[in-house]
C-alpha cells in the first residue's frame, strides 16, 4: 500500500563519517526497542482480527509495477531499477517499492486462493533526494472481499491498530475514487483525461469544476458539492446522493460504499471529513480510499482496489488495504 | 577555471561559436589529437575535450565547472539521477537530431505494446526508459546496445530508440518522439554559486541561442493498453550469424577468408547491414561487436565473431549469460589491463596505490573505462579499497591523470599510451578476436552448420 512520502532523516546523533549509504538510517537498541513495540502491536492486533503475516521478496520484476499501474510514470522514475546479474535479457528488476503488489502477485499465484486477510512488516524502497530511501512499512491487505464486507472492517482494525501503541484521537479523511471517476466519465472525459482532472483536482484547481460544469450543465451542483465542499458528517453523503445519481451515472454504488464506511467510523468514534479525493493513485484505487491522521501527520492510508489481481494476470478479486510507516509510527506512538 | 568541449561532429560548429564570442581554443576546431588546450587571453581557463557523452557527468560531479554538450545526454543523466547539481544554462545554435522510438512499418506503438513483451534496443537507456513509462507501456525489456540500435528491429526488437535519420536510414518507422534534441551550454551549480566564471562565462553566454527548441519529450499515455501474456516463439530454423564493423571487420574479412568463407556485402573497407550468402539458410548481420555476446545469448544468432575482450566484459557483467568462446581466431591482437600515468615513478600497481594514499588513506582511487564491469573488478580483486569506477565513452587517454588515477584499455601497439604519456602497469587480459556461440549447442542443422563453421575457422587460424 502506497503511503505518504517518507519522513525527513533525524538529525544525526553521531558524525557521519560517509560510511553509511545516503537516505539510509540505523536503528540502534532503543530505536530498535520502540520499532519492535509498534511492530509487537501491530502484528498482535491484526492477528486477532484474523490476519495471517506474509513476506515477500526485496527483488521483484520491474514489470510487475509497470503493468500494474500501482505507482505513476513519477514514482516509476524513482524506484531502484538495475539489471541483475542474469539481466542480459534486459529484463529489469526493482527494490520493492511497494508491498501490496508483491502481495497481490502472491495472491494471484494461489491456486484456490478464496478470501484471504493478510498482513506484512517489510522495507519499501524509493528515491527521494533528502529523506528515508528505505521505509519500513506495515500494513494488511484483505483480497476476495466486497466493499460492503471489508472497508469496514479495515477502517476499524487501523483504528484499533493505533489505538493500541497508545494514539486514540484520530481523525479520517474519507473519499471514493468511483465518484470522481463517474464524474467525469458523465462529462465526456476518456481516461487520459480523467487521470489529468483527477490531479487537477487534488491540487484544488477551480477551474477545472467550471470546465466539466459546461460539459455537463446539468450536473454542475453535484460535481461543485463534490469538489469544493467537504462533508464531515453522513448528512453530507446523504446530500451527494440527492445531487449525484440522477445525472451522474454510476454514482450510486460509490455513494453507498461511502456511506457504509462513515457508519464503521461512526461506530468507532473516529471523527471524519469526506472530501472528492485522498490518494494520488488514481487508476489504482476503485472505491473508497482513506488516511488517518493526527495533527495533519498520516500515519495510515489505503483504500479500495478490485481490478488489481486480474492487471497482474490473477483471478478477478476485490480486495482492499491500507499501510503505514512503522518508523513514523514509533515516533508518535505512546 | 576548466570547461569541458565535446569532440566528434559537435567540435566544427562549436568551435565556429567559440570563434565567434572571441574564445578561442586553437586546436580545438581543428581535430588535433591532445585533449588538452588552453584559451587564448584567457588565463586560468582550461579546456578539455571530451567524448559528449562524457561531458554531463564530468560537469555534475563537479571536475569541470562549464561544458558544453548534447541535451540528450544532460537528460539521460538527470532523468536516472535526479542531480542538480548541473544547471543547463542556454540552448545554443548548433543543429542537433531528435531521438525517436522507431520500428517495423504499418505497426503503431500501442498495437506493439498490447502484443506482448517490448524488446527495445538503445543507446541512452533512461531516456528509453523514461519515454516507455510515460507511455505506459506495461512490459518492456531494454538492451542497452553500444551503437546502431536501429540495427535490432524488427527481428531482434520491436523497437529501436536512435536518431532520426540513422532509423529512417533503415527503413524503420518512427512511432514517437523520445528528445527534441538540442546542444547546451551547462554549468555545475556549486562552481556556480561559489566561484567567479566569468571570464569564460560572459563569452559563452554570447554564443547565439538556438533556433529551435530542443528537450526532452513527455508522451502522451497509451491508454487501455494492458501487459498480454508472453507468446511462446516457434524455433527459429535459419543460421544466424552476427559479423562486426568498425576496426574489428578487417580482420574478420581475414579470418573468413583464411577459412575459405566469403559473403557479398561484406568486404574489407565495405559493408551492408545483411551481406549474403551462396550457402542457403544462412543470415548474416553486421553489428558492433561489443553488442554480439548479448545478441548470442539472448538466441537471435548462432555465431558471432567479435572480440574476446568484449566476451569477457559482457560476461563480469552477467556470468550466467549463456555464452561461450567457440574458436580463437588468432588475430586482432591486444593487451587489456591498468594504466597510469609515465610521470608516477612506481614498478606495481600496490606502489601506485600506497602513493596516492600517502597523505589520506581514504582518498577514493578513480577508476575510468568503457568496460565498466571489468574495471570493477579490477578494482575489487586489487583490493583498490575506496575507488570510482567512471563509465567513459571514448577520449580516454586524456583522463589520467587529471581526472582519475587509473585507466582500464587496451592498446594493440602502446604507441598512444605513450603518446599520452601512459603506461600499462598491470595486464588484464590478452584479446584475439574469436568466434562466440550459445553454451548449449543448438540441435539439428543449426548445429551441424555451427560445428563446420566454427571447425573451418579453426583450421583458417591455424589451430
Amino acid at each position: 500500500m502506497p503511503v505518504e512520502p517518507p519522513a525527513q532523516l533525524e538529525e544525526a546523533t553521531v558524525p557521519d563519517r560517509g560510511l553509511r549509504s545516503h537516505g539510509m538510517r540505523d536503528l540502534g537498541p532503543e530505536e530498535m526497542q520502540r520499532f519492535r513495540a509498534v511492530e509487537r502491536t501491530f502484528l498482535d492486533v491484526t492477528a486477532s482480527a484474523g490476519y495471517r503475516e506474509v513476506r515477500m521478496p526485496t527483488i521483484e520484476p520491474l514489470h510487475l509495477y509497470t503493468s500494474a499501474g500501482t505507482l505513476s510514470p513519477r514514482a516509476l522514475d524513482r524506484v531502484y531499477s538495475f539489471l541483475d546479474w542474469d539481466g542480459w535479457s534486459g529484463e529489469r528488476v526493482v527494490l520493492r517499492p511497494d508491498a501490496t503488489v508483491a502481495v497481490a502477485r502472491w495472491y494471484g499465484d494461489q491456486t484456490t486462493p478464496g478470501a484471504q486477510r493478510l498482513s506484512y512488516v517489510q522495507p519499501v524502497y524509493r528515491f527521494t533526494p533528502e529523506g528515508d530511501r528505505e521505509v519500513w512499512q506495515c500494513g494488511v491487505e484483505f483480497f476476495g472481499a466486497a466493499a460492503s464486507t471489508a472497508d469496514g472492517e479495515l477502517l476499524t482494525l487501523a483504528r484499533n491498530f493505533l489505538a493500541g501503541i497508545g494514539i486514540a484521537e484520530v481523525e479520517c479523511e474519507l473519499a471514493h475514487a468511483g465518484l470522481a471517476r463517474a464524474a467525469f466519465a458523465a462529462a465526456g472525459l476518456d481516461v487520459a483525461e480523467q487521470l489529468a482532472a483527477y490531479d487537477r483536482m487534488l491540487e484544488g484547481d477551480t477551474s477545472l469544476i467550471d470546465e466539466l460544469a459546461a460539459r455537463l450543465p446539468q450536473g454542475a451542483a453535484a460535481m461543485r458539492l463534490l469538489a469544493e465542499v467537504d462533508g464531515s458528517t453522513a448528512g453530507y453523503i446523504g446530500n451527494l446522493r440527492a445531487a449525484m445519481p440522477s445525472v451522474i451515472p454510476g454514482a450510486e454504488g460509490p455513494l453507498a460504499e461511502l456511506e457504509s464506511a462513515a457508519k464503521a467510523l461512526d461506530a468507532a468514534g473516529v471523527p471524519y471529513r469526506v472530501l472528492s479525493g485522498t490518494a494520488r493513485n488514481f487508476e489504482y484505487y476503485t472505491g473508497v480510499t482513506f488516511r488517518l491522521h493526527v495533527g495533519g501527520q498520516t500515519l495510515i492510508a489505503g483504500g479500495r482496489y478490485d481490478q488489481l489481481s486480474q492487471t497482474l494476470g490473477g483471478s478477478p478479486a476485490p480486495a482492499c488495504g491500507w499501510g503505514a510507516d512503522l518508523l513514523r509510527l514509533t515516533g508518535v506512538a505512546s | 577555471m576548466r570547461v569541458a568541449l565535446p569532440r566528434g561532429d559537435l567540435r566544427s560548429p562549436v568551435d565556429a561559436h567559440l570563434r565567434g564570442v572571441d574564445f578561442v581554443v586553437e586546436g580545438y576546431g581543428s581535430g588535433a589529437r591532445t585533449y588538452r588546450f588552453e584559451v587564448e587571453r584567457r588565463e586560468g581557463v582550461e579546456v578539455r575535450v571530451f567524448s559528449d557523452e562524457d561531458i554531463p557527468i564530468q560537469v555534475a560531479i563537479g571536475n569541470y565547472d562549464l561544458g558544453i554538450a548534447s541535451r540528450q545526454w544532460v537528460d539521460d543523466l538527470l532523468v536516472k539521477h535526479r542531480l542538480d547539481s548541473v544547471v543547463p544554462l542556454r540552448q545554443i545554435d548548433v543543429p542537433s537530431e531528435p531521438l525517436v522510438a522507431a520500428g517495423q512499418p504499418g505497426r503503431t506503438l500501442a498495437e506493439i505494446a498490447a502484443s506482448g513483451i517490448v524488446r527495445v534496443a538503445t543507446e541512452v537507456p533512461n531516456l528509453a526508459s523514461h519515454f516507455l513509462l510515460h507511455a505506459r507501456v506495461p512490459d518492456y525489456r531494454l538492451y542497452e546496445v553500444w551503437a546502431q540500435a536501429e540495427a535490432w528491429p524488427p527481428l531482434d526488437a520491436e523497437l529501436a530508440v536512435a536518431p532520426r535519420s540513422a532509423v529512417e536510414k533503415e527503413g524503420l518507422e518512427v512511432y514517437g518522439t523520445v528528445h527534441h534534441g538540442g546542444v547546451w551550454l551547462i554549468a555545475n551549480r556549486e562552481a556556480l554559486s561559489t566561484r567567479d566564471l566569468s571570464a569564460a562565462l560572459e563569452p559563452l553566454l554570447r554564443i547565439p541561442l538556438a533556433r529551435e527548441q530542443g528537450g526532452l519529450v513527455q508522451p502522451e499515455a497509451l491508454t487501455g493498453v494492458q501487459r498480454a501474456q508472453p507468446r511462446a516463439v516457434a524455433e527459429r530454423e535459419s543460421f544466424r550469424l552476427a559479423v562486426p564493423d568498425g576496426h574489428a571487420q578487417r580482420h574478420t574479412v581475414a579470418a573468413l577468408a583464411d577459412a575459405g568463407i566469403a559473403f557479398d556485402g561484406y568486404e574489407e573497407g565495405r559493408a551492408v547491414r545483411t551481406p549474403t550468402s551462396d550457402m542457403p539458410g544462412i543470415e548474416v548481420k553486421v553489428m558492433r561487436p561489443q553488442d554480439m555476446p548479448r545478441a548470442v545469448a539472448l538466441g537471435y544468432f548462432d555465431l558471432a565473431l567479435t572480440g574476446r575482450d568484449w566476451l569477457r566484459a559482457f560476461t563480469a557483467t552477467f556470468p550466467a549469460a549463456p555464452v561461450v568462446e567457440l574458436c580463437d581466431l588468432k588475430r586482432s591482437n591486444y593487451r587489456l589491463g591498468a594504466v597510469i600515468t609515465e610521470d608516477l615513478a612506481v614498478d606495481s600497481i600496490e606502489e601506485a596505490i600506497a602513493y596516492w594514499r600517502r597523505n589520506d588513506p581514504e582518498f577514493p582511487i578513480r577508476v575510468a573505462s568503457e568496460y565498466v564491469a571489468l574495471a570493477d573488478e579490477y578494482a575489487r580483486s586489487r583490493h583498490l579499497g575506496k575507488y570510482r569506477v567512471i563509465p567513459i565513452s571514448g577520449a580516454s587517454e586524456g583522463f589520467v591523470p587529471e581526472d582519475a588515477e587509473i585507466l582500464v584499455e587496451g592498446t594493440e601497439t602502446g604507441a598512444t599510451l605513450k603518446a599520452n604519456r601512459l603506461r600499462m602497469i598491470d595486464v588484464i587480459m590478452e584479446s584475439t578476436n574469436c568466434a562466440i556461440g550459445a553454451a548449449v549447442r543448438p540441435s539439428g542443422r543449426r548445429g551441424e552448420l555451427r560445428d563446420n563453421f566454427v571447425r573451418r575457422l579453426a583450421a583458417g587460424a591455424g589451430a
